[in-house]
């Protein structure tokens, strides 16, 4: 006789199971084949054959100069553009948090950068700051404030700082909406509490706002991380690593190794290993941070 | 009388067997991967004109022809070289020669064809050595490439400056069409688009200089010898005179630069007519031969070769191979635009009236990269280290000693 729990239990099985296998075939097997690629001297052209090279992809990884490059680049990346994001995006969803009119015409504004395009998002932004672009033109002819054009993309610090701009104005928007409705959700009777002890607005956001959004800031902050050091298409399509691969971040470096310099899958699986191990390291760091502010 | 009677019946005897046998036999299919547009005029003479013109005289023998993308072509025969499903033959780009070879996948020509020299010895001899790797012939050449200067006439007009015939006067003739146009905005010389080996090597080379040893194993001497660092020097001087631009992300690009008369002249091939007549109709250019230099007026050499593999059937792929270097192959192509190798089909009139004329004589000059199997990683570490010299950061010599240290590692 089949109990109602046994009962009970088969269809929970058979109603994860779809995604479950979904999810293992799509998803923590090819992590764990990639994972032991990243042990193997594979190539494109010798996919079949992987000969075990030990610790060689990494020993490769570590003492390659155009990773390290790219590592601080991405750390770089992901310092600028994560907090300027979130404040940013905190302060607008503030501002709508206030106000009652227009409220659903600016939330759809800001959240536009959003689903653009990455790449025609890219290719404007790399047509607004080329030497020859939009900005020199404005700063040099109409507003008359520079003599020569500047070359903002023909070296590494100018042109990531443009694939920062980028990230960061197309990130606002999701940190704007994950914030407001954080912020809806704080108890009207904090602020109330705040109000009668003589609190100031400034005093609210730190005492009160803050502390109460602390789960969505921590959430906010590992995902962009996540997305940082995820950053690919601005880099490619604004610098596609020029000059001398001096913009190369940690995906756009593996991208190359793998699909056109010279297709060196295990290469790139070692770097994509040190890049996860990376950011696992970071999100621990960044739960142990909000941890301890919490005791 | 008799005799010729007797020399017909004596040829008919010799060759009626064969045939017989031939059809006899099943019918062979050759598989042919290759990088022509499915829908552009070459796909259509090679799927109208010249198969049906081989299967008619090579009863027996049918031609299986796939179109793939450029670069799916590519990783596509890598992929198959595992999986033992590679084509019999394949029109490869001559960058890939090198890769191929190296992984054992292609037969040796010379080695294997017993009537390889004939056959070869019809074909150009630069556009053939872009199929020699290791002393060995793995392709024949199929078609070729390679580029020249074109410049704005009414700019060198306005300059009063000639065409540069020689280096010395290259390098004047482009610091002087540096500067400001009417409109006060910035003219550059020259534009090149890339510091690849597809781009300096016309430079090093004109100027005597060389990137490896004549056997290709060898960069000490070579890349950081003499010549090549001048070549490099007189690059990056005019660079950083502003003389020279085109390969840093926030230029101009090329043809729109030239199309509105930022850039004065540059180095380019046969494709940029089509281009800049649809673009930029009104832009008065001209061409002429790359500037000589100590070396001569060398350029590069682009273009594909037609390669066998080593699991096809290679009496019938070697009769393709053949067919499609022949010169009614290459004349026919001629037609839609690609430059032919056979030595006959450039004596055509075909080919004397097309709009690829001025290219045939930079071709008889023109050299192949290097054809080794690291080349890509070898090109990359090029332009990061012209990068430095462009910059200032490091000197030619410096820079190019670095060079033909790593070089020397990966062609160990």
């Amino acid at each position: 006789m089949i109990t109602r729990s046994r009962m009970n239990r088969a269809q929970i099985i058979a109603l994860l199971a779809p995604g479950l296998i979904v999810f293992g075939l799509f998803t923590v097997y090819p992590i764990i084949r990639l994972f032991m690629m990243s042990f193997c001297g594979i190539k494109l052209e010798t996919m079949f054959v992987q000969p075990f090279c030990g610790l060689d992809n990494y020993v490769h990884v570590f003492s390659d100069p155009t990773f390290g490059t790219s590592f601080v680049n991405s750390i770089v990346y992901t310092a600028v553009t994560v907090p300027a994001q979130m404040a940013l995006g905190l302060f607008i969803a503030i501002l709508l948090n206030g106000i009652r009119r227009f409220s659903v015409t600016f939330r759809v504004i800001n959240y536009l950068p959003v689903v653009t395009s990455w790449v025609i998002a890219s290719l404007v932004f790399k047509y607004v700051f080329q030497t020859e672009g939009l900005l020199n033109y404005f700063l040099r002819t109409v507003i008359k404030v520079i003599p020569k054009n500047v070359k903002w993309l023909n070296e590494r610090w100018g042109g990531m700082t443009v694939a920062m701009i980028l990230g960061t104005w197309k990130g606002i928007g999701w940190n704007m909406v994950i914030f407001l409705a954080a912020l809806q959700q704080v108890p009207k009777d904090l602020y109330e509490a705040a109000d009668i002890d003589g609190c100031g607005a400034w005093k609210k956001f730190t005492h009160v706002t803050l502390p109460a959004i602390r789960g969505t800031i921590l959430f906010a902050m590992v995902e962009l991380t996540i997305g940082g050091f995820n950053v690919f298409t601005s880099i490619q399509m604004i610098t596609g690593g020029k000059p001398a691969d001096q913009t190369q971040t940690l995906l756009t470096w593996m991208y190359k190794n793998a699909f056109s310099l010279d297709h060196d899958i295990g290469y790139a699986a070692a770097l994509s290993f040190v890049m996860a191990f990376t950011l696992g390291l970071l999100a621990v760091v960044q739960f142990r941070m909000m941890r301890s502010r919490d005791v | 009388m008799l005799k010729k009677i007797l020399a017909v019946l004596l040829v008919c005897m010799m060759v009626l067997p064969a045939g017989l046998s031939l059809a006899e036999e099943e019918a062979v299919t050759i598989n042919f991967w290759h990088h022509y547009n499915a829908q552009s005029p070459e796909n259509e003479t090679l799927m109208n004109v010249l198969i049906p013109a081989f299967e008619a005289a090579n009863p027996g023998i049918k031609v299986n022809a796939v179109s793939h993308e450029w670069a799916q072509l590519h990783d596509k025969v890598l992929i198959s070289a595992t999986s033992d499903s590679l084509p019999d033959v394949a029109r490869c780009d001559i960058a890939w020669l090198p890769e191929f070879q190296a992984m054992g996948i292609l037969v040796a020509l010379d080695e294997e064809m017993a009537d390889f020299a004939e056959v070869s010895g019809q074909l150009l001899d630069s556009a053939m050595s872009t199929a020699s790797i290791g002393g060995h012939y793995y392709a024949l050449a199929l078609n070729t490439n390679s580029k020249i200067v074109f410049y704005n006439v009414q700019m060198l007009q306005d300059a009063g400056i000639e065409v540069p015939a020689t280096m010395d006067q290259w390098v004047e003739a482009v610091k002087a069409l540096s500067g400001e146009n009417a409109n006060g905005q910035q003219t550059w010389g020259w534009n090149e688009p890339a510091l690849a080996g597809w781009n300096i090597c016309p430079f090093i080379w004109s100027f005597g200089g060389a990137l490896l040893s004549d056997d290709q194993t060898v960069a000490t001497g070579y890349v950081n010898g003499p010549a090549t660092v001048k070549a490099v020097e007189t690059f990056a001087q005019l660079v950083q005179a502003e003389a020279i631009t085109g390969f840093n992300a926030g230029d101009i690009p090329m043809t729109d630069g030239f199309g509105m008369g930022r850039y004065a002249m540059m180095l380019e091939g046969p494709w940029k007519s089509a281009e800049l007549e649809g673009n930029y109709p009104d832009v008065p250019y001209a061409t002429a031969p790359i500037p000589a230099g100590e070396g001569g007026s060398i350029s590069v050499l682009g273009g594909e070769d037609i390669a066998m593999f080593n699991t096809a059937n290679k009496e019938a792929a070697w009769l393709f191979m053949q067919f499609m270097t022949s010169e009614f192959a290459e004349t026919e192509m001629a037609k839609c635009g690609q430059i032919p190798v056979n030595k006959a089909a450039l004596e055509s009139d075909t080919v004397k009236g097309a709009s690829f004329a001025p290219f045939i004589e930079a071709i008889q000059t023109a050299k192949a990269r290097p054809t080794v199997a690291a080349w890509s990683e070898m090109d990359n570490d090029l332009q990061n280290a012209l990068y430095y010299v462009v910059t200032g950061e490091k000197t030619a010599q410096e820079a190019m000693d670095e060079l033909a240290a790593k070089w020397d590692t990966l062609l160990k």
